[in-house]
């Protein structure tokens, strides 16, 4: 009965701008599109001699990473650099909580630096939402993936990498294949692509990994990937955890790439023009196989130079909500970054 | 010799079908006299209720205590007269010693009396039994082994017998750990939404059978504690029914909030057993109205570094005592429960579950409770006697003042 701050609303100024990037779930179409034309533009600027742009000059962004990964927080190191940014890598998993500290004394810690902005990786779903709600205001947070909850950039530049290669996202039917029940990729998948009108998105594995609770998100669940291939403009490929044997989710890696792994007949059952896009770092021959990953079809290393351009979107347009939010309780600060917009 | 009159109180008690204005008469903590209003002899102490309801105290069926004297005195404001306390206490109570130091440790606070629970096995590790007749000589009121697993079900079985043998009451929870392993929630579409690993309803129910038909073999008298599904309510029903002699109880964090609540990744609703479905919830409630459950505050104050952590690595566990009742009356001003049924779950059951003394009787030290039923409380943090401030009603509108707490003959609280 008692009645919580709406966790999709923590990320939105009063005036609806985008403060935080913690979940796709709750943004409005407007937004989400805004994040992709911003993106967009970006690409643009990806191919020049001269990357950077000046938007986040005298900032400092702070990549928090509580598990380790070496793609996402190289393109977020990447895209804060081309905004002009300081960036201050911590390594947490390796460090700080070894040592006990807990996360609320690490985040004061950082706090104490006068860092702007934390893109914070996590186990625990729901650990950048908890941050965001703790940091002082003015702080921005964006989420490079809490627990199973979400990954919002990852989902953002798939949305981007459909509307660059189909045209839009309206319309279109999009299959995810694999490990539903462990992916924060296919959640935040999944609420934007219903937000941006996408005709139909089906979830497809084995019961042990795709939960029944899924179609209370809006997808349609299928056991078998050749009935749930058929037809689709889009297929998505999850990455394989090798712990999902021991876990008793799976028999073998045999047995799942036979099953549901991509593969070039499997795909023929799709649209003639779908495409096909994997997250990464994709398990060859576990859940794709190699003529699929480098086919004609793949736009999987696309994907990932979109990542530098969404990320530099929602970075820019956090930072930017921050600041007007603050000049908004404190009308004597210079908002910091109006002088470089102009 | 000291007596104290309660005027124009609103009596209620289920257990002798006792529902009038009185007057109650105290002398030397012994209930001597009920008489209709006005009627009691003159006595130089009187405090007047002002038609306020005047109820048998609650006795709470568990609470996780490590404080002593902020808990009990939360138990006293909040109107709880006898609180039996989970062994999973520091230290953890699975000797005789650990025994008298808590009972030390309540009389030195004179607030709520407490009825210290010993641990079924050594160190609460569910392997080798702990010596359960000595702590029931030492004054246990009942064993438990406070949600942590007992080994096997051959473990299980010999608990049983043994408690059997020696005529103790023994409670038990439900939860088949290899099935909730690492759960943080309840199962279903909100822990899906937010990614965190789900409790199954099974995990749940599936303990209850086995621990059902070990109860059928040895015979032995268990309660359940904390059920939070509605089909183990009908499991209790039927058990019941068959002649088991089986009891159980609700914590009232599950019939007042749902998984919904986890939303907000709120770490305050991060309790065990988790808050489930609001079918659950109406099941439970509905347990509740035909006398089937018992409700159980299921106290457990955390201090703000356990709550301040995404949610699934926050410490488990709400601080209810000081809000239960007013909580269960908000509940009945609702209309979700009857008042009649929730003075018997909170109170009358658990009595005679105990083997106490159930409701307001004659010669009896008195447990009772006078409370505003219909007035608005706002609790808040400060307000709060727990070292726990981590109460899911804080500046939330409620009803039930407590204004008067007696706990076992003495008096522990008056607004």
């Amino acid at each position: 009965m008692t009645r919580h701050s709406d966790p999709t609303q923590v990320q939105l100024t009063a005036d609806g701008r985008l403060k935080h990037f913690l979940t796709t779930e709750g943004l409005s179409k407007a937004l989400l599109t805004e994040i992709l034309d911003l993106a967009d533009s970006f690409i643009s600027t990806q191919e020049r001699a001269v990357k950077k742009v000046p938007l986040l000059r005298g900032k400092t962004v702070v990549n928090l990473f509580f598990e380790n990964s070496t793609r996402t927080r190289s393109t977020f190191e990447l895209a804060a650099k081309r905004l002009s940014a300081d960036i201050l890598n911590l390594d947490i998993a390796s460090s700080a909580t070894s040592k006990g500290e807990t996360l609320m004394d690490t985040l004061w810690n950082l706090e104490a630096m006068y860092s702007d902005m934390f893109v914070v990786r996590h186990a625990d779903s729901g650990a950048a939402h908890f941050i965001a709600e703790q940091v002082t205001p003015g702080v921005a947070i964006i989420n490079a993936g809490d627990g199973r909850h979400a990954h919002p950039t990852q989902a953002m530049l798939d949305m981007l990498t459909i509307r660059r290669h189909k045209g839009t996202i309206e319309g279109q039917t999009v299959a995810i294949v694999g490990d539903i029940l462990h992916s924060r990729v296919a959640r935040s998948q999944i609420h934007a692509l219903i937000t941006l009108g996408a005709k139909e998105i089906r979830v497809i594995g084995p019961a042990t990994l795709v939960p029944k609770e899924m179609a209370d998100l809006g997808a349609k669940i299928y056991f078998d990937i050749e009935q749930g291939l058929a037809d689709v403009d889009v297929v998505i490929m999850l990455r394989l955890q090798k712990e999902r044997m021991s876990d008793a989710l799976l028999p073998s890696e045999g047995e799942y790439f036979k099953l549901y792994g991509l593969t070039e007949a499997k795909l023929a059952l799709a649209k003639p023009d779908a495409i096909v896009m994997h997250p990464g770092p994709i398990n060859r021959g576990v859940e794709i196989d190699s003529a699929v990953a480098d086919g004609e079809q793949s736009v999987i290393l696309n994907q990932v130079s979109y990542g530098i351009a969404v990320r530099m979107a929602v970075m820019a347009m956090a930072m930017s909500g921050q600041a007007s939010e603050q000049s908004a309780v404190d009308k004597t600060l210079p908002n910091p970054t109006s002088g470089e917009n102009a | 010799m000291s007596t104290l009159t309660l005027t124009h109180a609103q009596i209620l008690d289920p257990s002798q079908q006792l529902k009038q204005f009185s007057d109650v008469v105290i002398v030397d903590g012994l209930i001597t006299a009920i008489t209709a209003a006005g009627q009691a002899a003159d006595s130089a102490n009187v405090f007047n209720a002002n038609q306020a309801l005047l109820l048998p105290g609650l006795i709470d069926l568990s609470a996780h205590v490590n404080n002593v004297a902020s808990e009990t005195l939360a138990a006293a404001q909040g109107g709880v007269s006898l609180l039996c306390t989970q062994p999973n206490s520091k230290p953890i109570v699975d000797t005789p010693a650990d025994v008298s130091l808590l009972q030390l440790a309540s009389v030195k606070a004179n607030n709520s009396q407490l009825l210290p629970m010993g641990a079924l096995t050594q160190g609460l590790e569910g392997d080798q039994l702990a010596n359960m007749y000595s702590l029931k000589q030492a004054g246990c009121i009942a064993l438990s082994n406070a949600r942590a697993p007992i080994k096997n079900a051959l473990v299980l079985r010999r608990i049983m017998e043994y408690a059997t043998t020696h005529d103790m009451l023994i409670m038990l929870t439900a939860e088949d750990f290899d099935l909730s392993a690492n759960g943080k929630m309840h199962e279903g579409p909100t822990a899906n939404r937010l990614g965190l690993t789900g409790i199954a309803e099974i995990a749940e129910t599936t303990s209850l059978a086995q621990q059902l038909l070990l109860v059928e073999l040895t015979g032995c008298r268990v309660h359940f504690s904390q059920l939070s599904c509605g089909r183990s309510v009908d499991m209790i029903r039927q058990a019941q029914a068959q002649g088991l002699p089986v009891t159980a109880d609700v914590a009232i964090a599950n019939l007042m909030f749902t998984d919904l609540d986890v939303n907000g990744f709120d770490s305050t609703f991060n309790v065990q057993p988790p808050l489930r479905s609001e079918q659950d919830r109406q099941a439970l409630l509905a347990g509740i109205n035909d006398g089937t459950l018992a409700i159980c505050s299921n106290h457990k104050a955390q201090d703000i570094a356990a709550k301040k952590a995404p949610f699934a690595a926050a410490e488990a566990g709400m601080s209810i005592l000081d809000t239960w009742l007013s909580m269960m009356l908000t509940l009945v001003n609702k209309g979700e429960l009857t008042l009649d049924a929730t003075v018997n779950a909170s109170s009358i059951m658990p009595a005679k579950i105990l083997g106490l003394k159930a409701g307001l009787q004659l010669k009896q030290l008195a447990n009772l409770v006078v409370v505003n039923q219909n007035a608005e409380v706002c609790y808040s943090a400060d307000s709060l006697a727990s070292a726990g401030k981590n109460s899911p009603v804080l500046g939330e509108p409620l009803v039930g003042e407590v204004q008067l707490t007696f706990s076992a003959g003495r008096e522990v609280y008056r607004a």
